[in-house]
């Protein structure tokens, strides 16, 4: 019985390690005729062109209502898979073998001047003989995967000072996106880190609506209302409303060029009793007495050559009626992450990058205090037109708790693949 | 919640109305058709257009050469087209910009000739466009070769020799204005050039390009962003960007694009040059301001010039190690010269040759 509850122990903590689906979205590379590094540092990690790439709404940044719409180019559809050995070790348990560590299937395009969209469905791929068929009260998932994103964009608005994206999308206080980190195995521990009695995870992509935008100057804004429950519906009465402001310095965009500093506010809604409550026609179960939470913080980025030091902070606070802990106080965390990738060889073949990852917790919570250190390797093949292979070598060392903790060793020698 | 369902309302309404509003500025010169975006791929050049009202000949195309190294189409009889077109300096001239008449110097720098039958808009500020409509304006521009229209008329319509060759090609006389053009645009759609190491390597030659140049190639067409306007077969897009360059010499100021179009947005945005022969004729830019292919890299790698209001949104550094530089510069440099010099035309007419 020891050992299944090992066995259970390990698979469940491979599957939170699964990793965060990536964004790199080759059929738009494949659209142009551009090498991936044309937007990304290397894939997935968007540089500044790619930034500003993205936030026109997939067009070529000054020259929207010139592109070429999804009905006049091949098919928009990408695929991304990492496939490889992974590794899991603690004191009293050793594991390794061959993973697929995840699969997007993404499609993204322009459908008009200024009106494009992104869907990437992830299917699931750990347990493909599942029974997914439970009752249907919004609980059990209804289907072997799920959109990670799904939006449509409705971008330069107001020249580029608004941009509209609809749907389920990485919401913009994601300023140092887990989704196209060079990390593939769950990157930031703040990200991931959820309170007891909060479903919202702060790293989960968000069903809403966001409007976002910049200045010449270097400002950037990002402000939006959500559902704060991930994929799953709603489970509250009130919306969650988010913003996040930052300031570029010096030429570029933050991402490969410019200083960056920001911040930002999530201010959410969670029930506190589900009792006799049923389900809505559309899946939602909204539970009665919803009390705040919110979450806020800073982020600054350097650059400096191929250089990129990145950092985030936050604070998080859930109201005592949500903290199953101890209901008399607020439940009060905080953590953050400092990232240093560095890109090498002509066209950067060779991304290097450690990563420290820390969480602290109130002290009736101390068993999950997070502080991990990671470090990637990754090495790109191929011709660079839109068919890209990357050797990936990942390590993360964790310790969970405050006395006694926890140590785990995760490696991943995988290949990523992007077409 | 209601007000969660009227700031929704409000959102849905505004988007289309916003959207419209979008639509409103005014737009580009009409019927000219400038290519969309994607696919991108550069590429052996086509065949060139030719406009149904001008089809080439090869008398057309003689007399047309002929007239390009003619001085006499100059008030004073010193400056031809190929004098700040010279085939000899990749059809520009040494700079940084053109020298016309009594030693003026003129604002720009001279753009080339080559290859620019493909583009649908000519001049740096795009305002003529065709190649007929351009071959106009330099014979009565003060600074260029100073004339007029008419005079130069006169001039040719007393040169018995180019009133039979017009009067061959055209069928009527006297000689005018659009038949001088035509000619002229006929004799530039046949200045293309093709067969350079790039288009050999395109056609499959894999030994036509170095290990070097086709690490360029691939940053050019990554890292370095160079394909976002450097793109097709003829490496431009044809627009016009603000690239944030100094302005220098003559022209305190020069508003690029924006002189034409009166739109703010394209204060200072000048046409994108093809990079095909482009080692054949520094100095670079507008103005004539950058000396060397790797100063215009080192430009573009830093994010451009001066940050103006205006500067394209496609200008951002580039993070580009000297090496990657050495590289790009080395596939500029001879992978992108075109090899065909007969194809192209370059043999200058004597002048003891022309007609008299």
């Amino acid at each position: 019985m020891k050992k299944l509850c090992l066995l259970l122990l390990v698979l469940f903590v491979l599957q939170l390690m699964m990793p965060a689906s990536g964004h790199a979205i080759p059929a738009l590379a494949r659209k142009h005729g551009f090498n991936c590094n044309m937007c990304h540092t290397a894939y997935p990690k968007l540089n500044d062109f790619g930034q500003r790439f993205r936030d026109s709404g997939y067009q070529i940044p000054g020259q929207e209502g010139k592109e070429k719409n999804v009905f006049d180019t091949p098919p928009p559809i990408a695929v991304r898979t990492s496939t490889g050995l992974s590794g899991y070790n603690t004191k009293n348990a050793t594991t390794s073998g061959f993973d697929m560590l995840g699969l997007d299937l993404l499609a993204a395009g322009v459908m008009h001047k200024n009106i494009s969209f992104l869907f990437i469905y992830t299917p699931r791929i750990d347990e493909p003989s599942a029974d997914y068929t439970g009752s249907q009260d919004g609980t059990n998932p209804l289907q072997l995967g799920a959109f990670e994103s799904g939006n449509v964009v409705f971008s330069n608005l107001i020249q580029d000072a608004l941009n509209v994206r609809v749907g389920r999308f990485e919401p913009a206080y994601h300023a140092i996106s887990s989704k196209r980190s060079f990390y593939l195995m769950e990157p930031y521990e703040i990200y991931s880190f959820s309170t007891p009695g909060n479903n919202f995870v702060f790293d989960d992509n968000q069903i809403g609506v966001e409007a976002t935008g910049r200045c010449r100057c270097g400002f950037k804004y990002g402000l939006g209302v959500v559902n704060g429950t991930g994929a799953s519906p709603d489970n509250n009465r009130y919306k969650d409303v988010y913003v996040d402001a930052s300031q570029t310095m010096g030429a570029g965009d933050g991402q490969s060029a410019g200083q960056t500093i920001g911040a930002f506010v999530y201010y959410g809604w969670q029930p506190l009793t589900f009792s006799g409550a049923t389900p809505s026609p559309t899946g939602e179960v909204g539970g009665g007495r919803n009390k705040p939470f919110y979450r806020f913080g800073g982020h600054a980025g350097l650059n400096w050559k191929t250089l990129n030091l990145q950092g985030l902070y936050m604070k998080g606070v859930d109201d005592k009626s949500i903290n199953v802990l101890t209901p008399t106080k607020d439940y009060e965390f905080d953590g953050g992450l400092a990232e240093l990738d560095y890109a090498g060889l002509k066209n950067n073949r060779l991304i290097a990058s450690v990563l420290y990852n820390w969480v602290s917790t109130p002290s009736y919570d101390c068993d999950r205090e997070v502080k991990a250190y990671s470090g990637v390797l990754r090495y790109y093949f191929g011709d660079w037109t839109a068919v890209n292979v990357a050797l990936h070598a990942e390590y993360t060392h964790r310790e969970t708790g405050e006395t006694d903790p926890l140590k785990e060793s995760v490696y991943a020698l995988v290949v990523d693949f992007a077409f | 919640m209601k007000r969660i369902y009227v700031f929704l309302a409000i959102v849905i309404l505004f988007v289309p109305l916003l959207l419209l509003a979008a639509d409103t500025s005014p737009q580009p010169l009409t019927g000219v058709e400038v290519h969309s975006l994607g696919p991108q791929k550069v590429g052996n050049l086509p065949q060139v257009p030719v406009p149904a009202n001008n089809p080439q000949t090869g008398l057309k195309i003689m007399l047309g050469k002929q007239l390009y190294f003619d001085t006499r189409l100059s008030s004073d009889n010193t400056i031809s087209c190929a004098t700040c077109h010279n085939p000899l300096m990749g059809w520009s001239d040494k700079g940084p910009t053109s020298e016309g008449i009594g030693s003026q110097r003129g604002g720009r720098r001279a753009p080339p000739v080559s290859n620019a039958a493909y583009l649908p808009l000519q001049f740096w500020d795009g305002r003529a466009p065709s190649l007929e409509e351009q071959a106009k304006g330099p014979i009565q521009n003060p600074v260029e070769m100073g004339n007029t229209h008419e005079h130069m008329l006169r001039t040719v319509g007393d040169i018995p020799g180019y009133v039979e060759e017009f009067k061959n090609v055209f069928g009527t006389t006297p000689v005018t204005i659009d038949q001088v053009a035509e000619a002229v645009a006929a004799f530039e759609r046949t200045v293309v050039t093709t067969d350079s190491p790039f288009d050999r390597f395109v056609r499959g030659d894999e030994t036509a390009l170095t290990p070097l140049e086709k690490q360029g190639l691939e940053i050019f067409n990554g890292k370095a962003h160079c394909t976002a306007c450097h793109w097709g077969s003829h490496f431009t897009d044809g627009r016009f960007h603000n690239l944030g360059v100094t302005q220098s010499g003559p022209l305190k100021v020069d508003d690029g694009r924006s002189e034409i179009t009166k739109r703010p947005r394209d204060t200072r945005a000048f046409k994108t040059p093809t990079i095909r022969d482009a080692a054949l004729r520094p100095p670079y830019m507008h103005t004539g301001g950058e000396k060397t292919l790797t100063d215009v890299v080192n430009f573009y790698n830093k994010g451009g010039g001066t940050h103006d209001a205006y500067l394209d949104r496609l200008m951002v550094p580039l993070g580009l190690t000297d090496q990657e530089v050495g590289a790009l510069v080395a596939f500029m440099t001879r992978a992108m010269t075109s090899l065909n010099t007969e194809v192209a035309n370059v043999t200058p007419i004597p002048t003891s040759e022309l007609p008299k």
